[in-house]
């Protein structure tokens, strides 16, 4: 796409070597192929999740009670609201209703933005009790875990609430065979890897589908689609339908399955 | 070409071999074909005059297509279904057979058998009885693979995999790790002997290796392996500076001095007990002022915890007690001439071999390290640094034991092989030790 | 279809359209792509070539000689990882399928040229990533398994990111070619008027764009295993190597398709000019390209058939990987067909096409050892493997790649290349290569294991005629390198349009081409294989 001050408004861009019609449904087969390629790189994640799960049934079960699935239900909701405001804008575009578009387009990159918050929150919380990647877990005395024997979510935890057979405590000395048996047996960093790479992956694309919005906003606001010409709309809504749909993969796997 | 296969040393490697020619047989026969006709067509229709002839527009045949493609196939069938009958077959007799387990690690094997017995580098097993090897591994992949035998399984930690096979000739073969494990990759080699079910019988049972270091003391156990993993090559017990710093009275040290000009007091934070393991496990971390680096080999992965605390307890008594003696273990004097008296010479030379550090340089599995191995070497044509060349005939090896830097091989380093061997052997001994080298032929 | 060949010849073309380093540096014309691309390769080519015979010279004989064994473990890791990711997997469709493309279709550019420039210039950071990784070792191998990958102290994240960055680059690139070649034909090039070359590109393409994302996030996985200690690998935690092991080759199988499917296409163009001929079975071929890249991605643990998979797997896996053989079979015996009754010329193209059947039916059939369950048991992790690699690799895909260098030379860069030297330096790279290979078969038979930093005494004497062979096969490449490089800088020949008289379009344009491709679009009528006098029953 040619920058903003050499198109015509509402008339689409003319590379040298494409008709417009051509530049339309090449530009459409270039878009899904790149879904195509989002999708396997996001199935090696599934799959490698899908055959831990299936090895170690009872640790990731456990593992997910760490997860909230109110907050989790409520992203699905807002990101499913987010691609019906991106669909109806794809049509205000077609019909050169840009002030429409544009309204459409913000409250879809708003919808991203308030996923983005909730994702916030969870992890903020998962920081405080030390379920996250690189935080330092306290020196553990002995006796200090409570529950040693008991699963169920969350049941290991040191004073203060902090989950040890995540973060593993550098000093293992004041813990018990069993207990450091446990620390191994929980797969709670596995099950924790996987839902960060997961969920973080999936964030970023959240972010970029945002900014890739709030670019095809602002032509909008320029008024540079109409029924001649739409394309980055069309496209930019398809990304941000991958982007739900991937997370509706993800949270019935991480959050409701039992 | 198929002299270039090993030996047939398993049940299963005649039909391994079988399929293997015909597969051959095929490829040699379509590889001629194709090139056969590429070439007669290139001659028989190349331009003339330099200029082209009429040529008819020939686009295709499909009976040729269905021929071409039809032919192939069925052959492939052919063989797929071979490989996979044969492949199958590679398990005949797992149900009764020998269990050995085998352990891979950085960078060795260990074999235990059922009787818990327990052999590193070496696994015997009775001819003509089905044997299963479980394989794990306690670091990274390895892959244990035995070409004589045509059996081959990935070494995995954490899992256990297996191969079956029965052997049917006596003999020694070559076992070789074939997954890229790091370092000594190449290195960790172990030999799969097989012998007659007596002298398996015989061999298993005889658990006096293990007892002995079960009931050992640590010190002594530490002597044992000073000897045994070759210490005694380049560290003294009297003081005497070798290739390395002598080990005596090393454990009263308060301060050592390093290469790269920083040093370190013992006694605070980082002891004594701590420094011998760090060089131990991982010696060019601090080399000692005035020694060169790079020539320790690295121990990581080959000792156990208790080995290592066995060779401190055995340098903390290196303290210049009476009791010390340069060998620090076995006879002296008249016990040990009786003893030698008593053993064929080519037991007397392998006494030698270990006692007299040769160990620590020249090992007997071809793998070369500080010095040549002793494999193959007799009789072999060496060259040496100096351009000339010779075999390494009786002569040679009398006349490398007693002055070993007369006629330093290619690719090895002057200097570093002790020079005072003509006082601690007699004519008998070198004698005995070229009868040794000489049995180490295969 | 006519082609012209008294094309109008004007001074102006894509080379001296617009001189300044900027205008190279910022251009969106596929051919200066292409080109920068060439160069680029070339340049790890070299590195990468020198990494092997350093190897070789420490192989020639048994013991240490010049190398630590950790050094020899670095080299053959950059060997294999520069001559991979930075060389062949770019390799012909980067280089010359970005310059032909368009060409061959009709078309003034690919279909998202700017996006062309991305992809080039997101190689050349993935390129500077993994040179930087050469100043910190890595020591993996290039198929970085865990968990070795994860336990040494080398630089693997830098290496595997570098490969990561790279992954984009070859995807951009197969989504590219893939939307041109749907959309931007010219005029009456229906899909069976393609040359097999664009089916070549195409096939390879698609695999680009769905195989590439899988080693991207496999790789990305192994560097947050090393860097956060997930456990996804780990047996200590409950992960599994062997997962590595499948995530990794299930890009790494369809890979080597990637490298082989164009080096196919150009020895399908080069055949049939040569020999005056149509290419025989030309929908054949091209129905196998697809074939062949499709069956590709069934096929990936037969590199694992003795890693700890179940024997129903290892089975399954067997009897696919016979099934990518036939279509390449297929092929060959067509490119043979070809020549029939033809009218043949012995140009260096056409030499190392001819030279390419060879190699390439040594490659195959050695590939039937490998699928074959009980024999592959013997030969897998051996120099069996490492001859029968190369085979495919070096002696298809870089012979592919040299042939169509020679070949296109007069469109590309306008002259013609020194004839008899050229052939000279064909006998070198031929004889050197397999010199250099062929003992490695006996090797393997014999056992050897590879990744060895030493071995045996016994194995010496094959080693050492390896070694001489890799150090022809070196200096064969160089020469033909450097011949091609000084008649481009010195030779003063004009070359025509269509030296070959040669049927596919972008011969149908000046030598070199101007910056648009073509004075006006082109239409075509037949396909590019109408040599010779039609006959009873002709047409496909």
């Amino acid at each position: 796409m040619t920058s903003v001050a050499q198109t015509i408004p509402g008339e689409p861009p003319h590379p040298h070597h494409w008709t417009p019609t051509n530049a339309y449904h090449g530009a459409k087969l270039g878009m899904w192929l790149f879904l195509a390629t989002e999708i396997l790189l996001f199935s090696v994640l599934f799959t490698a999740f899908a055959l831990y799960r299936w090895a170690y049934l009872g640790e990731f079960h456990d593992a997910s009670l760490n997860l909230d699935w109110k907050l989790g239900a409520l992203n699905t909701a807002v990101l499913i609201l987010s691609s019906f405001t991106a669909a109806l804008a794809v049509d205000a575009a077609q019909r050169g209703n840009n002030k429409r578009v544009k309204h459409l387009l913000l409250f879809t990159v708003m919808c991203g933005g308030i996923f983005l918050v909730v994702k916030y929150f969870e992890y903020s919380h998962k920081y405080h009790i030390g379920l996250f990647p690189g935080v330092e877990c306290p020196v553990v005395e002995a006796g200090a875990l409570h529950g040693s024997e008991g699963h169920g979510g969350g049941a290991d935890v040191a004073e203060g609430g902090h989950h040890l057979e995540y973060c593993w405590p550098k000093d293992t000395s004041g813990l018990s065979e069993g207990q450091r048996e446990m620390l191994v047996s929980s797969k709670y960093k596995m099950y924790f890897g996987l839902y960060y790479c997961m969920t973080g992956l999936h964030a970023l694309h959240v972010i970029i589908g945002m900014l890739l919005l709030s670019w095809v906003c602002f032509h909008a606001s320029r008024n540079r689609f109409s029924e001649k010409y739409y394309t980055p709309v069309e496209l930019g809504a398809l990304y941000w339908h991958l982007v739900d749909l991937i997370w509706i993969y993800l949270f019935p796997l991480l959050y409701l399955v039992d | 070409m198929f002299r270039y296969l090993p030996e047939q040393g398993s049940k299963i490697a005649p039909r391994v071999d079988w399929l293997h020619h015909w597969i051959t047989d095929l490829s040699v026969l379509f590889t001629v074909a194709v090139c056969g006709a590429m070439l007669y067509f290139a001659v028989r229709y190349r331009k003339r005059d330099g200029k082209d002839h009429e040529t008819p527009r020939i686009e295709g045949n499909n009976f040729l297509e269905v021929i071409w493609t039809v032919v192939p196939t069925l052959i492939c069938i052919w063989v797929a279904y071979y490989g996979i009958v044969i492949f199958q077959d590679m398990r005949e007799g797992e149900g009764e057979a020998l269990v050995v387990n085998a352990t891979a690690s950085q960078w060795k094997w260990e074999f235990q058998y059922e009787n818990g017995k327990s052999t590193v580098g070496e696994l015997v097993v009775p001819v003509n009885r089905p044997v299963k090897v479980v394989i794990t591994a306690k670091d990274v992949l390895h892959s244990f693979f035995v070409p004589a035998m045509r059996v081959k399984k990935d070494a995995i930690p954490g899992r256990y995999t297996s191969v079956v096979f029965t052997p049917v000739k006596t003999g020694s073969y070559n076992t070789f790790c074939t997954e890229y494990c790091g370092t000594s990759h190449s290195g960790m080699l172990a030999e799969l002997r097989v012998v007659s079910e007596a002298e398996y019988g015989r061999w298993v049972n005889d658990r006096s290796a293990d007892l002995a270091k079960l009931t050992m003391d640590p010190a002594t156990l530490g002597s044992k392996l000073y000897e045994e993993k070759g210490c005694n090559a380049c560290h003294s017990l009297n003081g005497s500076r070798l290739v390395g710093p002598s080990f005596l009275k090393l454990y009263e040290s308060e301060e050592r001095k390093f290469a790269d000009d920083s040093a370190m007091s013992f006694g605070g934070e980082f002891s004594i007990e701590d420094y011998i393991r760090e060089s131990i496990l991982y010696p060019n971390k601090k080399v000692v002022a005035g020694y060169p680096a790079g020539l320790m080999p690295a121990f990581e992965g080959q000792l156990s915890d208790g080995e290592i605390k066995a060779l401190i307890a055995f340098i903390r008594k290196q303290d210049g007690s009476a009791a010390q003696s340069e060998e620090a273990t076995g006879d002296s004097g008249e016990d040990l001439q009786a003893k030698l008296a008593k053993m064929s010479p080519v037991e007397r030379g392998e006494y030698h071999y270990q006692t007299k550090a040769c160990i620590g340089c020249h090992s007997l599995d071809g793998s070369n390290l500080v010095g040549p191995t002793f494999k193959g070497l007799y009789g072999k044509n060496r060259e040496f640094v100096d351009g000339t060349s010779g075999a390494a005939d009786a002569e040679y090896i009398k006349s490398s034991i007693l002055n070993p830097n007369g006629n330093i091989v290619a690719g090895y380093q002057p200097n570093l092989m002790p020079q005072n061997y003509r006082d601690q052997l007699s004519d008998e001994d070198l004698e005995a030790i070229v009868e040794f080298i000489r049995s180490k032929q295969n | 279809m006519t082609v012209h060949s008294d094309v109008a010849h004007n001074n102006k073309n894509y080379l001296n359209h617009e001189t300044t380093l900027w205008s190279w540096l910022s251009t969106v014309d596929h051919k200066r792509i292409g080109l920068m691309y060439l160069f680029t390769i070339t340049g790890f080519f070299i590195v990468g070539g020198l990494a092997a015979l350093t190897m070789r010279m420490e192989l020639a004989s048994s013991g240490a000689d010049f190398l630590s064994p950790e050094q020899y473990n670095v080299l053959f890791t950059l060997h294999g990882a520069i001559m991979i990711f930075l060389f062949i997997v770019p390799g012909i469709p980067a280089t010359m399928g970005n310059f032909l493309l368009p060409l061959m279709i009709g078309a003034k550019d690919v279909a998202f040229p700017r996006l062309n420039l991305l992809s080039f210039y997101i190689y050349v950071v993935g390129a500077f990533m993994a040179l930087y990784a050469l100043l910190n070792p890595i020591d993996t191998g290039w198929t970085f398994y865990a968990p070795y990958s994860m336990q040494t102290q080398s630089a693997v994240i830098l290496m595997t990111g570098a490969a990561f960055v790279l992954g984009f680059s070859s995807i951009l690139t197969g989504l590219n070619f893939v939307v041109t070649v749907h959309r931007l034909r010219c005029p009456g090039m229906t899909w069976d008027r393609l040359p097999v070359f664009v089916w070549g590109l195409y096939a390879t393409a698609v695999i680009q764009t769905l195989a590439t994302p899988v080693i991207g996030m496999t790789l990305l996985l192994l560097i947050v295993e090393r860097w956060l200690g997930v456990g996804i690998f780990n047996p200590a935690m409950g992960g599994d190597p062997v997962l590595f092991e499948h995530l990794f080759w299930f890009y790494s199988h369809p890979v080597v398709y990637i490298m082989v499917l164009p080096a196919f296409g150009v020895v399908g163009e080069i055949i049939p000019v040569f020999s005056r001929k149509p290419l025989f079975g030309y929908k054949m071929v091209c129905y196998a390209s697809v074939a062949i890249a499709l069956v590709g991605f069934l096929v990936w643990a037969h590199h694992m058939l003795v890693a700890g998979i179940s024997d129903t797997s290892a089975i399954y896996f067997s009897v696919i990987t016979f099934g990518v053989a036939i279509p390449t079979a297929i092929k060959v015996f067509n490119w043979v067909s070809t020549m029939y009754k033809g009218s043949i010329s012995f140009d260096t193209p056409m030499l190392y096409a001819m030279g390419f059947v060879f190699l390439f039916m040594i490659a195959g059939t050695t590939g039937i050892y490998l699928a074959t369950l009980a024999v592959d048991v013997f030969y897998h992790d051996t120099y069996f493997v490492v001859a029968h690699f190369h085979y495919t690799i070096q002696g298809g895909a870089v012979i592919g790649l040299i042939a169509a260098l020679h070949f296109w030379f007069p469109k590309m860069t306008g002259k013609m290349y020194n004839e008899p030297l050229a052939k000279i330096a064909f006998v070198l790279v031929f004889v050197g290569f397999n010199l250099t290979f062929l003992p490695q078969f006996v090797l393997g038979m014999e056992g050897m294991p590879r990744r060895y930093f030493d071995y045996l005494p016994e194995f010496e004497g094959l080693h050492r005629l390896s070694s001489y062979g890799a150090v022809v096969n070196g200096f064969g490449y160089t020469f033909a390198l450097l011949n091609l490089l000084g008649a481009w800088i010195f030779s003063k020949k004009q070359a025509p349009a269509n030296p070959y008289n040669s049927l596919s379009l972008e011969w149908n344009t000046q030598s070199p081409p101007i910056h648009e491709n073509f004075e006006e679009t082109p239409s075509v009528t037949d396909y590019p294989y109408a040599y010779g006098t039609p006959v009873e029953g002709g047409g496909h």
